[in-house]
Formats: C-alpha cells, structure tokens, sequence
C-alpha cells in the first residue's frame, strides 16, 4: 500500500481512534499517521473532547483516595525530557541485536501503557522478532521512556524484560555516506547495537534485545557504522 | 438538517489544569486536589465502559497514579485535564475489556458472553439516562438514528468498530462512515475547536 493510502486509511479512522474502537493494528497506523502529521493531532484533539463530553463524573468508592495517594507518595515521576547519564554499573556481556521490524508490528510515538494484542481476528506473517515485540506490546508492566532527537524528532524507548523497543519519529535523514548507529551503553562503555533501519512512514525502529536498564543511544556515523561511537549522541534513552 | 450549537467550552486552562501542571514538580502533597476534582471522570468513563465497580474502581486507581506519574506529559494546549483523563481511563479500560475477551477466548469459554456484563439495550438506556439534561444528550439527538446508535455502541463496552459492525449487521464502510459523521456532527454541535 503507497503511503498516501495508508494515510488516508489513517485519518479515516481518526473518529474511530478517538473512541478507542480500532483494533490493535489499526491503533498502530493511526499513531504512526499522528507522530508525523500535527493536522491529525489536532483533529484527534477534537474528537477527543467529543467523547469527553460523554462522561458523565461518579464518585468513586471513598477507600480509593487514600489507596491512590499513599501509591502516589512511593511513586516517582516519568520526567519527560532531561540529560541522561550512564548508570553507574559493571559492564556486562549481552547480547545486543538489532532487527528491522514489519511495520505491522511496530510501535508508534504515542504508546499506551497498556495493549491488549488481539489473539484473533488479525493473523499477521511477521519476522521472528515479531512475537517478541507483540509480547512487549502486551506487556503491561512495559515502561516509555522518550527524549527528543538533536536536530528534530523524537525517540521512544518501550521498556519490557530486558529488551527495549526503540522508535524515532521524524528522524532527519543522515545525510549521503552516513548511518544512524545504534549503541548500548553500560558503565559508560558503548556496544554497538548496530544500524538504524530506514524509516517506514516516518518512524524508524529497532528491537535492541538485552537493552533495558542501560542507556541506548544514537549517533551519525559513516555508512556502515563505527566500531564506537565517533561523534556525540543525538539521543540518549535511559531505560 | 438544524445545526445546533448548544455549548462551546472554550480551550482554555482551567483551575484543575492549572492544578494538574503544577503537580507535576514532583510534590505528592500536591495530588490530592488533582484527585478530588478528576478521580470522579476516570471512575466515570471506567464504568461507562466496564459496567463493574469493582473493575471501574481498579482502573480508576491505575489511571490516577498514571496521572499523577505522567503529570509532566499533560500539555493542556491539546487537551485540557478532563479530555486527558478521559482518554487514559478510557484506553485502560477498553483494554481490560479485550485482555478479558482474549483470556475468555483462551479459555474457550463464556464466548458468547459479553465482557461489558449488560445487556447493549439496557447500557443504551442508562446512558440516554446519565445523559439527561447534559448539552451531549441534546446533540445526540441531533444525529440520524443510524449515526447515533453506531456512536452510543462504539462508545460503550470496547467494542470495535468492526465488532459494532457484526453487531448491527452492516457494512464496516457503512459504520466506519456513521462513527465519522455522527462524531463529526457532534463536534460542531458541541463547538468543540482548537487550532
């Protein structure tokens, strides 16, 4: 399907997306449609105030106040954006493999926390790392970490296990005789995770298995890719 | 058809916007206002889509801590504080909905039952009662009957669209244009407008 298409499917399930009736394919395309076109987003935004207009306000159980907010007194913020620096920890021996992922199976910028990966209904042929990414889709416990990329875009990082799901939205092309290179970095040591894929409908992603709880970052580095890294990172995830 | 304008909430920052951002510097102290004037939206909508307290209650504590988590990624130029709870409470909710119906599926059971619990003509009825008096209600009766029943079913219970479909025994392009213009219609009779 062009991408013309895809977005026009997209946007025609703009109103559907709103009221959370897609499936999880479709969720998918309507978010990758979003990381790239801010018309869309604020077509969404109104949708969206529409189906806020049908809630109507229940008072919840009166125990639930004080659950919530002893929860909220051990729980710490997601800090948007900010400087990360490596976690200080022994550098350890893991595997690190990048894989281009089918677009079906990929994960856009605007990730839930939660997605429930439909077990019929939508059979879908995907590469071998696919059923690694549906579990992390699914994986409630799944953390988002994002960062903006230097130069414009956005990177996000789904956290689940050990692997991390890395998407970059709006990434700016490296340029002729470049790659975007992947690296883990653990005690400030990096280890390649190898190259960036090209971009499918914007958003370039990446299966960094044995990632989480290390910084993942990117830089520009010549075609092929460096054994380190040669030039400062455009983002760094900690995940 | 009569264009009816009945409400325009203006897409400013409220108190409980303001309230919301200002949470976010990371003092739990802060959250309990955030708490009074949302909790009572997220248990709202949860219910709406899962007809259970006891599920509705559980999701409302899953989104306030995730409110209050995610404070930070509130942007209220998008959205103001009740439009985001909406949406989060809604997604989690919805996603219980199916987690529920893959693991019933799993079990091979219960497969003709409905997650939701109620019976559809009865949750229509119920919300056309919630609804009485609020300006939504008079928009929804803007809408052709078609478009209504495609949104009012497509709003409650988690269903797809592709379910609200079978559901109604028609097409999918059929229903995927009734959700768009019955949307589309209520949106400019709410006069709902960013940008």
């Amino acid at each position: 399907m062009a991408d013309d298409d895809t977005a026009r499917v997209a946007w025609d399930l703009l109103p559907a997306y709103a009221l959370d009736a897609v499936d999880d394919l479709e969720r998918r395309a309507v978010e990758r449609l979003l990381g790239s076109d801010p018309q869309a987003r604020r077509a969404l935004d109104e949708y969206r105030d529409v189906v806020a207009a049908f809630t109507v306000d229940e008072a919840p159980p009166a125990h639930l106040r004080g659950e919530v907010l002893a929860r909220v007194a051990r729980t710490s913020q997601t800090a948007p954006r900010g400087p990360v620096t490596a976690p200080a920890r022994p550098p350890r021996r893991r595997r690190a493999l990048v894989a281009a992922l089918a677009a079906a199976a990929a994960v856009a910028v605007a990730v839930p926390t939660t997605i429930a990966v439909r077990e019929h209904g939508e059979t879908v042929r995907l590469e071998a790392q696919a059923d690694r990414v549906a579990q992390m889709l699914a994986d409630p416990d799944a953390r988002l970490v994002t960062g903006p990329i230097a130069g414009g875009g956005e990177a996000t990082a789904l956290v689940s296990g050990d692997d991390v799901l890395v998407s970059a939205a709006g990434m700016p092309d490296p340029g002729e005789g470049h790659d975007w290179q992947l690296w883990v970095v653990a005690g400030g040591s990096p280890e390649s995770a190898g190259l960036m894929p090209a971009a499918t409908g914007g958003v370039s992603r990446a299966l960094v298995e044995g990632g989480a709880g290390e910084v993942v970052a990117v830089t520009l580095e010549p075609e092929g890719g460096s054994e380190q890294p040669t030039t400062d990172p455009v983002v760094a995830l900690e995940t | 058809m009569l264009r009816q304008t009945v409400l325009v909430p203006p897409p400013t920052t409220t108190p409980v916007d303001a309230a919301l951002v200002a949470c976010a510097d990371g003092d739990p102290t802060t959250f309990g206002p955030v708490y009074d004037a949302l909790a009572p939206v997220a248990y709202g909508t949860s219910l709406g889509v899962l007809r259970d307290p006891d599920h509705a209650a559980e999701v409302t504590q899953e989104v306030m801590v995730e409110v209050w988590q995610t404070a930070a990624r509130f942007d209220p130029a998008r959205a103001s504080a009740r439009t985001w709870v909406v949406t989060l409470a809604r997604r989690r909710a919805v996603d219980r909905v199916r987690a529920e119906q893959s693991r019933r599926h799993r079990d091979q059971r219960d497969l003709d039952t409905t997650v939701a619990g109620a019976p559809r003509d009865v949750v229509a009825d119920d919300v056309e009662r919630r609804l009485e008096g609020a300006a939504v209600r008079r928009c929804l009766e803007s809408l052709t009957p078609t478009q209504r029943e495609a949104v009012v079913e497509a709003y409650y219970g988690g269903r797809t669209y592709r379910e609200v479909a079978e559901r109604l025994g028609a097409g999918l392009p059929t229903i995927k244009s009734r959700i768009r213009d019955g949307l589309g219609r209520l949106r400019d009779c709410l006069g709902v407008a960013r940008g």
